[in-house]
C-alpha cells in the first residue's frame, strides 16, 4: 500500500480520467442504441474490460447504422 | 456553395450523432499522453514488472522534448491513423450499399459538393483529433522534459494537419472507388502500412509524402529539412489528385448505388 501512496497521482490522473470518459461515453451510447452488430452484453464486457481499445473497437465495429 | 453547406451540415450532424467528434479526440489524447508518461515512469515500471535480477544496473537515456514528441507522433501515425482510416473508409461506399445514396443522388446535387463536404468533415475530425493529441503530448512534455519553442511547434502542427488532409483525401477517394471492405484494406495498405515501409527502406529516397510528418518534427530541434518545401508541394499535388480522383469515381460509381 505504501508504494501506491508514493506514486504521483496528479500526473497519472488525467490519463485515467480520459480513459474513464471514453468508457462512460461508449456505455451510454450502448445503452441508447437500438441494435448492435452482435449481442449487446458482449459489447458491454468488451468496453468494460479492455481498456482504451474496447470502447474504440465498439465505436468502429459495434454500432449498427442503418 | 449552398449545396455544399447543406451537405456539410448533414455530414457534420451524422458524425456528431455517432459521437465521432467525442471519442476520436479522446483516443488521440490518450495516445498523446501515454508516451511522455511511460517514458517518465520507465524505471518504476521496469522495477515493478520487469523481473530484473538483484543489482541490475540500467542507465536511462536522457530524453529531450523532441524524443517525446516524435514518440507521440509515431503513436498517432500507427494506431491513430489506422483508427481514423478505418472509421472514414466507409463514408461514401456505405451510403451506396445501404441505399441512402439513392435518396441523395435523385436530387440535383453536384458530386464535387458531395465529395468536398465529406472530405471537409473528415479532415475537421482528423485535425481536431491530431491537435488534441499533440496538445496533451505537449502538456506533459513541457511539464516533465522541458519547454518547446512555440513557433516551431505550430509549424510542426501545421505540417501534420496537411498530412491529415492528404490521409483523408486518399481514404475518401478509395471509398469512392471501391466497396467498404476493399476501400478500408486499400487505404490502410496505402497509409499506415506505407508509412511503415517508408520507415524501413525509406533511406533510399528523400522525397515522399510519408516523410512529411518526420520533416515537420525537425522544426522542434531547430532545423529545417532541405527537402521540406519539395515534400510540401508534392503533398499538395497528391491531395489535389486524390480529390479529383475521388470526385470522378463518386460520379462514375453512382450507378452502382443500391435502390
Amino acid at each position: 500500500m505504501e508504494e501506491l501512496a508514493n506514486i504521483n497521482w496528479g500526473l497519472i490522473a488525467p490519463l485515467l480520467v480520459v480513459q474513464a470518459i471514453l468508457m462512460i461515453v461508449a456505455l451510454i451510447d450502448l445503452a441508447r442504441i437500438h441494435a448492435t452488430n452482435g449481442p449487446k452484453w458482449l459489447w458491454a464486457l468488451i468496453i468494460l474490460f479492455i481498456s482504451l481499445f474496447g470502447p474504440v473497437v465498439y465505436f468502429i465495429a459495434g454500432r449498427k447504422t442503418t | 456553395m449552398n449545396n455544399f453547406l447543406t451537405l456539410f451540415t448533414k455530414e457534420f450532424r451524422e458524425a456528431w450523432r455517432s459521437l465521432k467528434f467525442v471519442w476520436m479526440p479522446l483516443l488521440f489524447i490518450v495516445l498523446g499522453i501515454m508516451d511522455p508518461l511511460t517514458n517518465y515512469f520507465m524505471e518504476d515500471i521496469l522495477g515493478a514488472v520487469g523481473n530484473l535480477p538483484e543489482g541490475f544496473m540500467l542507465t536511462m537515456p536522457e530524453l529531450h522534448p523532441i524524443d517525446i514528441l516524435s514518440a507521440s507522433t509515431s503513436q498517432f501515425q500507427s494506431i491513430g491513423l489506422v483508427v481514423l482510416v478505418a472509421t472514414m473508409a466507409s463514408a461514401i461506399s456505405r451510403e451506396r450499399q445501404n441505399g441512402m445514396a439513392t435518396l441523395l443522388y435523385v436530387r440535383p446535387i453536384s458530386f464535387t459538393a458531395l465529395f468536398m463536404s465529406k472530405w471537409a468533415v473528415a479532415s475537421l475530425l482528423g485535425i481536431i483529433s491530431g491537435v488534441a493529441g499533440y496538445a496533451g503530448s505537449l502538456y506533459y512534455t513541457v511539464l516533465l522534459y522541458g519547454s518547446v519553442e512555440a513557433g516551431a511547434f505550430i509549424k510542426m502542427l501545421g505540417t501534420y494537419c496537411l498530412w491529415i488532409l492528404l490521409v483523408m483525401a486518399v481514404t475518401l477517394a478509395c471509398s469512392a472507388m471501391f466497396n467498404t471492405a476493399v476501400a478500408m484494406t486499400f487505404a490502410i495498405l496505402l497509409l499506415p502500412v506505407g508509412l511503415m515501409i517508408d520507415s524501413i527502406i525509406g533511406s533510399f529516397w528523400s522525397l515522399s509524402p510519408w516523410k512529411l510528418s518526420a520533416y515537420g518534427l525537425q522544426f522542434i530541434s531547430g532545423k529545417t529539412s532541405e527537402y521540406y518545401t519539395e515534400t510540401l508541394f508534392l503533398t499538395v499535388i497528391l491531395i489535389i489528385a486524390a480529390v479529383l480522383l475521388g470526385i470522378l469515381y463518386a460520379k462514375r460509381n453512382a450507378a452502382t448505388a443500391k435502390i
